[in-house]
This record gives C-alpha cells, structure tokens and sequence, in this order.
C-alpha cells in the first residue's frame, strides 16, 4: 500500500496545510483501521488495500463529463478544476468560504474524529491539497440548482473535499456526482453544516468504470428545524464505501434517506450510516436497498442512536436487498441503541430475490422472462431514482442502471 | 401523565429466593491448573477420555482472551479466585431419595422444587443440581420404562460412556469460545437426557439449578440427544443467594436431533441480579446450542430472563437437516444496574430450513437490554425462510434498549424478514384501564404480560406459571 507508507515516513506531501499537519500526525501511528472492528470487519482486504495502492495525483487533467451540459440555469462546479464561484444577487449568494472559516469548522471536527469511524475522512483530509479543497457558503431563496462533480484519474489516487454552510432559511438542491476512471481510487469527503430552518435536497450519484475504488464519506450537522433529504446511488465499482454520519445537533429536525448500491462482477460495495439524535423530537425515514448479482458483496449497517434527552423521536430504517446469485452474498445490520423512554423506533430488514410470482404473471401475459426481470428491477430502482434531486429528468439513471449493468 | 416514580417503585421487588442454606459442603481449594482439574476428574472418576477433552480444553482456554466485543461493563474475573468443585457432603451411594440430606429436600422446597414422593410434581421429572454436584433425580424408574434416560452427567459418565464420548463437544466444540473452553475444562455436573427412537418422552424433564456458595463458580453442563422420530420437552430454572460478591455462571447446552425429532428447551432464570447498587449479583454467561441433524428435526428455545447482574446468552441453532426448524422465544427483563446482551444464532445450512425468533426486551432502572442476533443463510439452504422479530420496552428514561441483528444472505432462493420495535408503556392504555377500576400496579402488570404474551404462549404449562409469577414478582408483587 504505497500511500500508508509514504503516511509512515511521512515523505506524502512536501508543503503540508495546517489540515494535512493535524491528520497525518493522527495516522501516523496507526495509519489503518482496526480491521476488526465494526466498520471494517467485513471490508475485503485485497480491495482495500488495492485501492490504496495508487500514487497521491493533486493535478487534475481536462476531463469529460460524461453527463450532459444543463441546459437550465444549474450551477455546475468540478472539484479541483473550476470551482472559483462567487455569485451575489438580490435573492441568493453562493460564496467561498474563507481559509480561516474553513480551517476553523475542519478543526472541530478533526477533534472529535474516531480513528475507525473516521478513518476515510482522515485520510482524505491528509491528501487533500488546497486546489481540491472546496468550501461554499450559501444564503438566500430561489437558488438555482447545484451540481458539484469530482473525479479520479486512472492509475492515481485523488482526494477532493467539499464543504457547504447553508445559512438559516435557505434552501437547494444539490447533486453531487463521484466519477470513477479505471484503475482509479477517489476519496471524496463532504460536510454539511446546515443551520436553523434550512432544507437540501441532497443527491449523491457515485458511478464508476472498470476497477474503479472510492471511499465516500459525508458528515452532516442539522440545527433546529432544518430538513435533510438524501438521495444516493453507488454503482460500478471494484470497492466503494459510502459513509454517512448524521447529527441532529439540537433535534427538532428531519431526516429522511434513500440510498442504493448495485454490485455486479466481484464488487464489493458498503454503505455505513450513523445517525444520532441530539436534542428532542427528530425524526428519521430512512429506506436502503441493495441488489447484488454475480460474486459481489454487498454490505449495509445502520445504527440510530437516541441518547436521554431526545425524547419524542421517531426513526424508522429500513434495509431491504435483494440477492440474484448464489455466489452472492448481503450482509445487513439494521441496529438501534435507544435510552430515551418516550419514542418510536423501529427498524427493518428482509433479504429475497425478484418474486417469482409476478414473475409468472408477467410470462404469461407474454412478456419474456428477461423483460419481465427488467420492469420489477425497474420498479425496485424507481423509489430511490425518483428521490435524488435534478439528475431524474435529464439523466437516464434508471435506463444507465438497467442496461449498462 | 404517568408517574415515573410509581413505575419505578413497581419494578423495584426484593429477591425472594436470596436465602443460604447452611449446610456442610466439600470444596476444593481455590485457583485453576491442571492439578485442579485432575483432582475434579478424580472425584467424578472419570474415564482417560474425559480428563484428556478438560485438559485439552484448557490449554485452548490459557490461549484465548476473553471476549469484549459485547461490550459488558464489569470488573475483570480473577479466575484464580474461584472454587471449580463444592459439594454438599453426604452418604456415598444414594439408593432413595430418603438419604439425601433433608436440609437440601428443604432448600429444594422452599424454591417450589419438591422432591420428596409425596410432593412430586405431576408429570414432571426433576434433577436438582446444588452447587457442583446432581444431588437428586425424581421419576427414574418410570422413565426406564420408556427406554428414557434422565440423569446426572457424572452418572451417565460412569453408565452410558459411550453416548457421551460420542456426542459430548460435538454441539459446542471445547474451542467455540472463552466461557465454553472453560466450561469445557471445569464442568463439575448437568443434566444427561436421551431420549431412543420413537418416543415421545411421557413427562416433561426439568433440572433446577441452584448455586448455594459464594465463592463456587458454577459450570454445569447439559447434553440432549433426541434419535429419530422421538420428542422431549425440557425445562430448566435457577436460583442463587444473595452475596455481595460477583458469582461466575458458565454452563454450556448442547441438544442433537435426528430425523423427525423435536427437542423443547425452556428456561426461567432468575439468578440473584444484585442490588440496587449493582453490587453482587451472578455472572451468567453461558452457551447453549442445538444442532437439527436430522430432517425434520426441530428445536425449540423458549427462555424468560429476568435475573443475574449480567447475562451473555445466544441459544442458537445449527439447522442442517433439511427441513430442519429452529425457533427462538424470549423474555428479558432487567432492572436496577443488570445488563443482558442475549439473543440467538440461527444458521441455515440445509435446505428448506426455517427459523422464527421473537425477542421481547423490558429494561428498567439504570439497565441495559440489548438483543444481538445473527441470521446466516449458507450456499446450500435453498428454499430456507427466517421470520425475526424484536420489540422492545423501556420504562424510566435511564433505562437503555439496543437491537444488533446481523444478518447475511449467501442463498438467493431464500428469505429473511426481521422487524424491530421500540416503545413505551402507552399512557393511553394505562389511562384506560385505569378507568376501568383497574389498579396501576396491575394495569402494568397487566400490559408487561402482554407484552410477553407471545412468549410466554411458547411456554410449557407450569413454566408459564411461574414465568407470570416471577414477572409479577419483578414487576408488582402481589399478583400469582
């Protein structure tokens, strides 16, 4: 793994930011998660280590962007290539945030970061140069739609950050876009601070090529009365992690998250989340679906934490996957950890394969098996497709993931 | 609103069961080595085979650690502090139950254990287990005449060697982890049953554990074999003084079934928990697993938990007959300063295999209750299905409730369903029924056994009874 030994003999990076300084001292000694541990236990280490087994690349090549141009009013940032923004007008402003703004919110967290629940954002705070290193700050109604992109370049690591403060009373819809190239890894970490009374539509789309690797990770802070929605979709990857921690800092707030990982080949791809409820009444809806086919492995663990003071809580999770192989496998943990009395929790899991008896009904009303496959495969995609925000109507996600797959 | 306070004052009822007996006992000295372990298999007499599985499972023992992962808060064991042998003296041979001591008869008693003929329960055969030692077994010659063996392990050592030497560890392997490895090494008595082909066991069997020492770890170990077509249902309760010092409780369970048989295993714990404190209190940590073998076999857990300061069980079941059933039933309730992490295993290995588990979790006081469950589906369980459910019940604000069910599919011709639930005592019920006249300490009673009711339905007759009576116990007092 040559970056972990490059960490060792801290010969990474020549000029270190304050950042780098700070979480390189961290990983030097213990530069790897306990592979024992939760998070980690069921990661396959030929993959891990083999993503980690690039050169850090800090250029960033001209690249395409597979997607096509909008042709609305979005406003579209690649990560590491053309991410001066500076937009005021009488409703909105979207503005950069300052070193010192950033410096300072990157410390906080960095303080209470654990070494194997915060390893991927460790590291990518580690790589990540100041180019790749974006932070917006953003106020106002009627803004226009975001997307934000980053990608790899083959045969090199990369590392983008991205960092948004959504000031009170304000709302958007963000999609943000992880490409991965072939023979690639990409670690990409995103924090969220959105204060009192704000509200995202937030979509994470993470496609990848051929032996492509990513460990994706997104921290999130809700103060009173905001509203977080998540939609994801992770597909093509050798290895891709999606961690997500989710913080009700004072509850009052609303979370609700539809997440989805297709495995096909041998990939393997996890998604972690952690969600804690700090202060009374929050709520939570979350759906995780996971489709693995061929040898892949698909993992997800979720745990929702209610501590004393977040009476009233109600969250409810739940994993719902689906197996077509045997050589296959689904690992599921749906976990609660519950001291306040007074709330609702429940969560859920089941783990079949496509139902034989629509299946069946399908044929006869002749429809061919394969097509028949499709429309239940397609309806399975469709509640979480449909709740990530702005790629739905121009971007065929549905018919990328039905046919390409 | 409901009173918090008045709740808590209903889950707060002393132990009734903490009494000593004062009685003469026979115990080794303290500490763990091979000396020990030889001297015990000298007092059982036992043949080269045995001592060689304990000298072979401790020496796994000195090399594993002991597990964290369930992260139980408690003082480290001094292994070294503990006597593996007590028992109470008496004559050597017992031909009738006449010559056992009658201050153990009493003991027995008192706990609503009688084994004096005249008292004996109606269809129900008991082995009482005191300390480290089997001291009576009731209703023998009338299982004989069924072909039915119901004994002491010691005895069953010296009488059916063979059935021992060739299922004993073979459920539970001496290695399977730290507290079997030990129960492995140390085990001073249990319960032998085996139950020949094609009978349906006339009574059901019962063993009552009771630890009187406190300073005797107690490691029973219990071993059923149930052949083709034969069926057994199989009780267990136990009991301990209260002491102010932590006593350490490591059985290990192991039920076989053949083809077509069933095997029904129901416990009601109530080991002393502690204090309010949480000083004192058993150390229950124990392995109990059955493996289906046969076709069609099934194997049934039902379990009532409601003592001990800790508990660390997860009665599982290998299925791999096919077609094979495994269940699981459980009540766990704690209180004051108790922690449980229990729940089961259900690996589906065969095909067409199915699995229900049903948790219910009640913590109280300052408690924790967490239900940690693994469902695996292998390669070969084509056509398996598993159905999970775990609700739990929390009363008083510093109680706490986790739920870990790991589950993990390698079979895409099968299914798994687990739900999950959290909730409270509802004050709307409460407020009904006490409208209706109906006393809050038995209105919570009342709802708690609700609760439960999907449990205790699994239960067989007098262990419900005493199940609703030692909740009752726990939660109110008066009621049963």
């Amino acid at each position: 793994m040559e970056i972990i030994e490059k960490i060792k003999t801290n010969k990474l990076i020549d000029k270190q930011t304050e950042i780098q300084k700070i979480c390189l001292n961290k990983l030097k000694s213990s530069p790897l998660p306990n592979p024992k541990s939760e998070l980690w236990r069921l990661s396959n280490k030929s993959k891990f280590s083999n993503c980690l087994n690039y050169s850090i690349n800090e250029k960033n090549p001209k690249y395409n962007i597979p997607f096509p141009e909008n042709s609305q009013n979005a406003i579209r940032l690649i990560i590491g290539e053309n991410c001066q923004i500076k937009l005021i007008n009488e409703n909105y402003s979207i503005q950069q945030l300052s070193e010192d703004e950033l410096n300072k919110y990157i410390k906080q967290q960095i303080a209470c970061f654990d070494q194997n629940e915060n390893w991927s954002d460790l590291l990518n705070l580690s790589l990540s140069s100041t180019k790749n290193f974006l932070g917006l700050k953003i106020n106002g109604s009627k803004i226009p739609p975001i997307e934000i992109f980053s990608h790899a370049s083959s045969n090199s690591l990369n590392a983008k950050t991205l960092v948004i403060f959504l000031e009170k009373n304000c709302a958007i819809e963000l999609l943000q876009v992880n490409l991965g190239k072939e023979n690639s890894s990409l670690s990409q970490s995103t924090f969220f601070l959105l204060e009192e009374n704000s509200s995202v539509n937030h979509g994470v789309v993470s496609y990848g090529e051929n032996r492509s690797n990513l460990l994706n990770s997104l921290n999130v802070i809700q103060q009173k009365n905001s509203e977080y929605n998540l939609g994801s979709l992770h597909f093509k990857f050798n290895y891709a992690r999606f961690e997500i921690s989710i913080k009700q800092s004072a509850g009052n707030a609303k979370t609700n998250i539809k997440g989805m990982q297709i495995t096909k080949k041998d990939e393997q791809i996890s998604t972690y989340t952690k969600i804690d409820f700090n202060g009374p009444n929050g709520f939570l809806d979350q759906i995780n679906k996971s489709l693995a086919d061929d040898k892949s492995h698909a993992i997800f663990e979720g745990s929702i934490i209610v501590p004393k003071i977040a009476q009233k809580t109600d969250a409810s999770q739940l994993s719902r996957n689906l197996l077509l192989s045997n050589l296959a496998q689904i690992d599921t943990k749906p976990q609660l950890e519950i001291i306040a009395d007074d709330v609702k929790c429940k969560h859920g899991a089941t783990i079949s394969q496509l139902n034989e008896e629509e299946l069946f009904y399908m044929r006869t009303r002749g429809i061919t098996l394969p097509e028949a496959s499709k429309l239940q495969l397609s309806s399975y995609f469709q509640e979480i497709i449909s709740f990530i925000p702005v790629s739905k109507d121009r971007w065929d996600l549905l018919d990328k993931l039905l046919n390409e797959n | 609103m409901v009173n918090e306070n008045l709740v808590k004052d209903v889950v707060k009822k002393p132990y009734k069961y903490g009494f000593v007996t004062d009685i003469e006992t026979e115990k080794i000295s303290k500490g763990l080595n091979e000396d020990i372990i030889r001297l015990i298999s000298e007092k059982k007499e036992e043949p080269q085979y045995l001592l060689d599985f304990r000298l072979k499972a401790f020496k796994k023992w000195q090399k594993m650690d002991e597990p964290d992962w369930a992260g139980l808060g408690y003082k480290q064991i001094d292994y070294q502090d503990i006597i593996y042998y007590s028992a109470p003296k008496q004559k050597e041979k017992i031909s009738s139950l006449d010559e056992v001591d009658p201050k153990l008869l009493e003991t027995f008693d008192k706990l609503g254990i009688p084994l004096t003929e005249q008292k004996k329960l109606t269809n129900v055969a008991v082995d009482a287990v005191f300390d480290s030692v089997s001291i009576a077994t009731t209703f023998r010659d009338e299982l004989a005449k069924h072909g039915v063996i119901f004994c002491s392990i010691s005895e069953a050592v010296k009488n059916h060697s063979d059935l021992i030497e060739k299922y004993l560890g073979t459920v539970v392997p001496a290695s399977d982890n730290y507290f079997a490895a030990l129960n492995s090494a140390v085990f001073s008595d249990g319960s032998f049953v085996y139950i020949p082909k094609g009978v349906t066991c006339p009574m059901d069997l019962s063993s009552y554990f009771r630890i009187n020492s406190g300073d005797t770890g107690q490691f029973e170990r219990t071993l059923i074999i149930a052949e083709e077509s034969s069926s057994v249902s199989y009780l267990e309760g136990c009991t301990a003084p209260m002491f102010d010092t932590n006593t350490l409780h490591a059985a290990v369970v192991e039920l076989i079934a053949l083809d077509d048989a069933s095997i029904k295993y129901s416990t009601v714990q109530n080991w002393y928990a502690g204090d309010e404190e949480g000083v004192g209190g058993i150390f229950n940590f124990v392995t109990k697993r059955g493996k289906c073998l046969g076709k069609r076999s099934k194997i049934s857990w039902s379990q009532v938990e409601t003592g001990s300061s800790i508990t660390w069980k997860y009665p599982s079941c290998l299925l791999l007959g096919e077609e094979s059933i495994g269940e699981f039933y459980s009540v766990a309730l704690t209180n004051n300063l108790q922690q449980a992490d229990t729940g089961t295993k259900m690996i589906h290995i065969g095909p067409k295999t199915k699995s229900t588990i049903v948790s219910k979790g009640i913590s109280a006081g300052n408690s924790i209750n967490s239900y940690r469950g693994l469902v695996k589906m292998g390669r070969k369980a084509a056509g398996s299905r598993n159905y999970s459910q775990c609700d739990s019940m929390l009363i008083g604000d510093q109680a706490s409730a986790n739920t870990f069910p790991y589950i993990k599919s390698q079979q895409s011709n099968s299914e798994i369903e687990h739900e999950a639930s959290t909730c409270r005592i509802s004050e709307d019920q409460l407020f009904y029924l006490q409208s209706r006249g109906i006393e809050f300490e038995e209105a919570v009673s009342m709802m708690v056994s609700g609760f439960c009711r999907d449990v205790f339905n699994q239960l067989p007759m007098e262990f419900a009874a005493e199940a609703d009576k030692l909740l009752a116990l726990k939660l109110e007092g008066s009621v049963g």
